[in-house]
């Protein structure tokens, strides 16, 4: 299974990651999810939202779940994509890629990762009003 | 046996510091540590319940045994995504 990670301060472009998609012909399914920063945390109105990341440990996580995805599903490659640093409402903070034979196993293991990385990957939010 | 702790997150404010030292007999566990830090740090006492906790990269449990040298990373529930 391909796997590119990359956390980055810069804002996420979508189309320039879409371009860059790599797909071999026995795969039918390309998914894509994109996490944005909400309006609303709680009760409060924000701004902005200020990830900190503890970078290596990150990094360690997510081949940890990739390691476990390819155990799981016959996926071709994953990529994911997470803002570090301020993102202001609007913005992506999380673009998630997955390229697998059929769309069961694609969305399967993408609902699957997301919901592990929101338990042990370790990046926090700060809201900034 | 020396080891080095790093706080992340609200912890920070919590231990007012983004990370500290603390020396501890052999065969003492990651439960021992926090209750060393929580009398240092006592705004952290009552975060315990919800506290993460690794050993270098990895997770671990509080009846993990540190080694002279660990570098032990304390922080709250992740919130990525």
């Amino acid at each position: 299974m391909n796997r590119q990670l990359t956390l980055t301060i810069e804002r996420i472009d979508e189309a320039a990651l879409q371009a860059q998609r790599k797909m071999s012909s026995g795969m039918g399914a390309a998914i894509y999810f994109l996490g944005v920063v909400r309006e609303a945390e709680g009760a409060n109105k924000i701004s902005a939202i200020d990830y900190e990341a503890f970078q290596k440990m990150v990094e360690h996580q997510f081949h940890l779940l990739f390691d476990e995805m390819e155990k799981r599903w016959p996926i071709e490659s994953v990529r994911l994509v997470h803002r570090v640093g301020v993102v202001k409402v609007g913005e992506p903070s999380l673009w998630v890629e997955i390229v697998a034979p059929h769309r069961g196993e694609a969305f399967a293991s993408c609902q699957w990762l997301i919901d592990e990385m929101k338990r042990v990957v370790p990046i926090w939010k700060k809201p900034i009003l | 046996m020396r080891v080095s702790v790093h706080f992340y997150s609200y912890f920070k404010e919590l231990a007012g510091s983004a990370e500290t030292r603390a020396e501890l007999p052999e065969g003492a566990t990651i439960a021992d540590l926090f209750r060393q830090l929580a009398e240092k740090f006592p705004k952290l006492d009552a975060m315990k319940k919800s506290t993460l906790v690794a050993v270098g990269l990895d997770y671990q449990t509080w009846d993990h045994i540190l080694k002279d040298g660990d570098e032990i990373s304390l922080f709250p529930p992740v919130q990525g995504g």
